[in-house]
């Protein structure tokens, strides 16, 4: 192993992945790509491995293998040619949920396939019975958007018509979805174009022994890592508060079972699949575990399929955790993904508890919207994101008002959401108590208040609305969250339950908007880690002089009493 | 997975009765407990442990890389 080659062609491929991610970023026409930044770019080999990955979407990094391998599966090598895209969303085939689209474009060197570029991205409009992608209360896969499976939409470099026709008359917003799919086209041609110019200034022989040099190194770290963990059966069991449809639990059950160098995560006994959208499709289920064990490990190791091979996920069919066919899954890729995550925390806090947190928020608030902008003339669809606190750890406070752990999406600027959507943004600030006590204190989440100032459908799949985000190690639960509606004719501010009728306050489709409107949007705190009579009094000080707690929250949470 | 015959659309959804996983092709067939079709021999041997009430099965995965598609 030539561990200088590898390193730089590690190198090398990362930033090509990172370069087509600023591809996408910075042609896309939506801002949930053009700010949020919700996409992944990676590359793949042949066998559809994934081999290097930029630190966009975390969700996204787990699913790409059996993304990509679910796509060869149905377009195999030998249907395929130079110049050729092929599109695929469908949850069902290895797709995450209904919104993430991922395009392949197949690298040809000499002749032959060497690798594929990837780039995975969410869509805010998909079609369906809601606007925005997210119906909190759809019951199967056709309330909730256009299903793609693998299909050619470029051939030999030249568009498919048919298959973008038949894509951009399903939704909503056609220019803005013709503009985002064409960003993430644009990033697989970079990365081809790039990845070629890599290979032919090593050669193909080199860069092949290479990158089988790599996904063993990245195996061998991930094992060296596991060999660390004491062997042993470690469980852990977290909650679902409702689906949207009926006013009941589901339960998320975690074994980790650590074997030398190796581990099973098995979801056995975990709920049968809900009505509402709240399951996680095989790949989620995957990507979860993925996610859960590259936060738990070492993070210099390279990312790619190598370091999964010592992973194995026991995902049971037709259970919350790997929904069935036709059943309804866009709410499982944000709001169960990140449980599961936490779940798997948990079962590892009687393994590791060093390495773990507490229960983050886990939600990106997934706060979705569309109508027709009477100004421009223009069919709109915008999604906002709520930002958690995380969990507290065994060495520091969780981190404030951060985006759900499989998101890593980043804040649109106000001046940039009002100008582009008719809505105005009257309070955004940290979210003070809702952090969960303990020696080390949950992290703040975020509020958000806005006035609606056109007509438009709201949706809204998120959580922790009724089950706060759990502490560890005698830590506090964080505050739940709560999203608040006042109509302009009132003074009184409702959650959607009270005010539209709805089963859940956290996950409902079509709530309507008018002109003088508002709504509320508080996110859930992160859990606290260790009892809060540890806390130290300085800690506690400042949080009161930084407005983190009030002086009434350190009394009746800390037993404080300030001189 | 069960494709129709013009390969247009699937007729059946077909899952690893162990681990969850897609199936494309015949799958292994064998009858343990309620599960009866699976991905992999680890599979097989994963769900005829804890059928005879094995709580942490010790077995090593495949070195053929991650979860294949059977």
């Amino acid at each position: 192993m030539d561990m200088i080659n590898m390193n730089i062609i590690e190198s090398a491929m990362i930033a090509i992945a990172k370069e087509m991610g600023i591809n996408v970023q910075k042609t896309a026409y939506s801002t949930i790509f053009s700010e949020a930044e919700d996409f992944t770019c990676a590359l793949a080999n042949r066998e559809g491995e994934l081999i290097a990955v930029a630190d966009f979407c975390p969700s996204q990094i787990g699913g790409v293998p059996l993304l990509v391998r679910s796509m060869l599966r149905e377009v195999p090598l030998a249907e395929m040619d130079e110049g050729d895209v092929i599109v695929h969303n469908d949850p069902y085939r290895g797709g995450l949920h209904t919104p993430e689209h991922t395009v392949f474009k197949p690298i040809f060197f000499d002749n032959e396939i060497i690798a594929f570029a990837v780039a995975v991205g969410h869509f805010v409009e998909v079609g369906g019975m809601a606007p925005g992608g997210f119906p909190g209360e759809a019951t199967e896969i056709f309330h909730e958007g256009l299903r793609v499976p693998p299909v050619k939409i470029i051939k030999r470099g030249k568009d498919v018509p048919e298959v973008w026709k038949m894509m951009l008359a399903n939704v909503r917003t056609p220019r803005g979805n013709y503009g985002d799919m064409r960003a993430l086209i644009s990033a697989v041609d970079l990365g081809e174009l790039r990845f070629r110019e890599l290979v032919s200034k090593y050669g193909a022989d080199v860069f092949s022994r290479t990158l089988f040099d790599l996904l063993h190194y990245s195996e061998r770290r991930m094992r060296a890592e596991i060999s660390a963990f004491p062997d042993g059966k470690y469980t852990f069991v977290d909650r679902v508060e409702d689906d949207g449809i009926e006013d009941k639990e589901y339960e998320i059950h975690v074994a980790v079972h650590v074997h030398r160098d190796e581990v099973v995560i098995d979801y056995s006994g975990s709920s049968l699949q809900a009505k509402g959208p709240i399951n996680a499709t095989l790949g989620v289920a995957w990507s979860a575990a993925f996610n859960a064990m590259l936060h738990l490990t070492d993070q210099s190791i390279p990312k790619n399929s190598g370091c999964f091979r010592p992973i194995r996920v026991i995902a049971p069919a037709g259970t919350i955790m790997n929904v069935d066919y036709p059943g309804s899954e866009v709410g499982g890729n944000t709001e169960t993904h990140p449980l599961i995550v936490c779940a798997i925390f948990g079962a590892m806090s009687n393994c590791v508890p060093e390495r773990v947190m507490a229960s983050e928020g886990t939600t990106h608030g997934c706060f979705v919207f569309g109508g027709h902008d009477k100004v421009t003339d223009e069919p709109f669809g915008g999604f906002d994101f709520s930002y958690v606190g995380y969990g507290g750890r065994s060495f520091a406070d969780g981190n404030d008002a951060t985006d759900s752990i499989n998101g890593n999406c980043a804040n649109t600027p106000m001046e940039v959401f009002e100008t582009r959507f008719p809505w105005i943004v009257e309070e955004y600030a940290l979210r003070p108590n809702s952090g969960g006590a303990g020696k080390y204190r949950g992290g703040l989440s975020n509020v958000k208040q806005m006035l609606c100032t056109g007509e438009m459908l709201v949706s809204q799949m998120t959580n922790k609305h009724k089950i706060g985000a759990w502490g560890l190690k005698g830590g506090f639960e964080g505050k739940v969250g709560a999203t608040l509606y006042k109509k302009s004719s009132s003074d009184e501010w409702k959650t959607v339950v009270d005010a539209f009728g709805k089963v859940s306050p956290s996950k409902y489709s079509n709530v309507e908007m008018r002109p003088g409107d508002r709504v509320r949007v508080l996110a859930p705190g992160g859990g606290g880690f260790g009892v809060p009579s540890q806390r130290t009094p300085e800690a506690i000080d400042e949080d009161i002089a930084e407005g983190f707690i009030s002086v009434e929250e350190a009394r009746n949470k800390y037993g404080f009493s300030s001189g | 997975m069960k494709f129709s015959d013009n390969q247009y659309y699937i007729e059946k959804y077909i899952k690893c009765d162990n681990c969850g996983m897609l199936i494309y092709g015949e799958g292994l067939k064998k009858s343990i407990g309620s599960k009866s079709l699976f991905c992999s021999e680890w599979c097989i041997d994963w769900a005829q442990k804890k059928f005879s009430g094995e709580d942490d099965p010790n077995i090593p995965l495949p070195r053929d890389g991650i979860h294949l598609i059977g």
